[in-house]
């Protein structure tokens, strides 16, 4: 890798009691990538980001954002939980605001770009809705919007679009990669569907179960941007191949025609 | 059509209930032939009250004030001390059992002691109303900061957020639900401690001592007219309260911010379809 990275996670081990969850666990993510991590339920994901975010304190390893230890100290990576947490009695617009309500106090100007966030992404009619009053999917993109307007370079993001329908999920990826590519942050994003890892990642971490580690990273060389149509590509049907016996076992991986490591 | 407001609605439902049991108590009394020095009737009782509007109204007055003054310092007092016990465990630790004890000690026990230290007058009657107060406010605000959502709070610690800040966004508001709880049956207790501090510290004439020299007087008509005139002061503050939590927490019950509340804060404004 030409840069040093911008996360580092080296030989990362947790375990709850004898549940064994993150066993060895690598990976460097270098600045501006957008890696997503798939893997089936209690595999581990939320854990290892749990332990990047500096929430959990692991067992042992280590983490470090541009070269500098971040284990067991929130604050310095943005991270959206698997579960929304908005406050209920903060409108969408403040909810949309709480890091800068919480550092600094919110400013007029942080309230306008805020809603415009909303607005461009289909919430304007929402800005003085409270959570209470919204769906699981609004509420969802709310949550996004508050991890991105608290403006950290390095954002975990936690099966984000899990209770999308598929329509406003493809605009939602869309956004996402406009976001990433415009405000040139690194993305760590975890999801339990293969064709939105593939679709949106430079490279994706397969992770399997019991204990939880990592079984391979698959680099992704589509062009960007992309559009539905490349997901019908060979390149990335091999992609996807290859990740399905992964997850499931099946036919040899190293015998399909996928170009990846 | 438009629907009546819920509060409304509410009220309704209150002032029916209190309807009826007036009404029933008339009724009772009518039927039964209770002479008026045993038990007189409402009607009675109101005309009675309306008849010396002046003194009803002075004697109103004077508990009240008690009664409001003792409450709110009670109230304040058990707020910041449920919050220092909160944040301070060695001395949350050390305090729960004082407060709890404290609550142990019969009110009349304490009225005694207070006379003999302060002497007549007001101070001893506000430290009463504040005694009785405190108590389910510290109760409600400690259990309601205790079980605040861990994961809200951690959430906090992600956006950086400061101890201070923390806990005025997050921590506070997720215990409005106990801290008015805690306030509302404070409000009822409340008066209860002012007329004990009026038959024990009084040099004014209040509902408290009214009742008394009612009652020594077999004025029985007096009697349920203080007792009106406490009931109502107890209800009053009652629905007061209920009005104000109602105002401070309108997620619980609307869809989207109070327009006056977003014009205040200068907010940005939904768009609406058109
Ligand atoms: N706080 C905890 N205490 C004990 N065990 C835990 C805790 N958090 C997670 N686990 C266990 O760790 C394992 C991995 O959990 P984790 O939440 O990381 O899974 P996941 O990969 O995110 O799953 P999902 O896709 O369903 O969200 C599970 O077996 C879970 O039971
Ligand atoms: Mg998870």
């Amino acid at each position: 890798m030409p840069h040093a990275p911008k996360l580092a996670i080296c030989n990362v081990r947790h375990a709850f009691g004898a549940n064994r969850v993150l066993d060895d666990v690598s990976l460097d993510i270098a600045p501006g990538e957008f890696v997503c991590i798939l893997g089936a339920s209690g595999c581990g994901k939320s854990t290892l980001f749990n332990a990047v975010s500096g929430l959990l304190r692991i067992d042992s390893g280590a983490i470090t954002l541009d070269g500098t230890d971040i284990m067991g100290k929130p604050g310095y990576v943005g991270y959206m939980l698997q579960k929304d947490l908005l406050l209920p009695w903060r409108t969408a617009l403040d909810n949309i605001v709480l890091g800068a309500a919480l550092t600094r106090g919110v400013t007029r100007e942080d309230r306008a770009q805020a809603a415009d966030l909303a607005r461009r992404y289909g919430l304007g009619e929402y800005l003085d809705h409270y959570p209470g009053a919204m769906s699981g999917g609004m509420r969802q993109r709310i949550a996004l919007m508050r991890t991105i307007a608290a403006g950290r370079e390095l954002m975990l993001l936690d099966e984000p679009f899990g209770a999308l329908d598929s329509q406003t999920r493809l605009a939602m990826q869309k956004w996402l990669l406009e976001i990433w590519s415009g405000l040139k942050r690194t993305v760590l994003f975890v999801t339990h569907d293969i064709d939105e890892a593939f679709f949106l990642a430079d490279r994706v971490v397969v992770m399997l179960p019991r204990p939880g580690r990592i079984a391979r990273i698959l680099h992704v060389d589509l062009p960007r941007p992309r559009d539905i149509a490349c997901m019908a590509s060979p390149a990335f049907m091999a992609l996807k191949a290859e990740a399905l016996s992964l997850l499931y076992g099946g036919p040899d991986p190293s015998a399909s025609m996928s170009g990846a490591a | 059509m438009t629907r009546a407001h819920p509060l409304l609605v509410r009220c309704g439902f209150w002032l029916l209930a209190m309807g009826l049991v007036l009404a029933l108590w008339q009724a009772v009394v009518m039927i039964a032939h209770v002479p008026p020095y045993i038990v007189p009737t409402p009607v009675e009782t109101i005309a009675e009250l309306i008849r010396h509007a002046g003194q009803s109204g002075a004697l109103l007055w004077q508990t009240f004030s008690e009664t409001i003054a003792g409450y709110l310092l009670g109230a304040a007092i058990g707020i910041v001390l449920a919050v220092a016990m909160s944040e301070i465990r060695l001395f949350g630790r050390l305090a729960y059992p004082a407060l709890v004890t404290s609550q142990a000690i019969p009110i009349v026990g304490i009225a005694a002691p207070l006379v003999i230290v302060f002497g007549f007058g007001m101070t001893p009657k506000l430290i009463i109303v504040a005694w009785i107060v405190f108590f389910p406010v510290v109760v409600n605000v400690m259990d309601g900061l205790a079980r605040v959502d861990p994961d809200q709070i951690n959430l906090a610690r992600l956006l950086g957020g400061s101890a201070w800040r923390t806990f005025l966004i997050v921590r506070l508001p997720a215990c409005l639900g106990p801290l008015f709880s805690g306030l509302k049956i404070g409000a009822s207790y409340a008066v209860t401690g002012a007329v004990i501090g009026e038959w024990t510290a009084s040099s004014k004439m209040g509902l408290g001592t009214y009742l008394l020299s009612a009652n020594a007087q077999m004025n029985t008509v007096g009697v349920y007219g203080a007792m009106m005139l406490m009931t109502l002061i107890g209800v009053g503050s009652f629905s007061a309260l209920v009005g104000l939590e109602y105002m401070a927490t309108p997620w619980t019950h609307r869809s989207t911010a109070p327009r006056w509340l977003t014009r205040l804060r200068g907010a940005p404004r939904s768009d609406h379809k058109e």
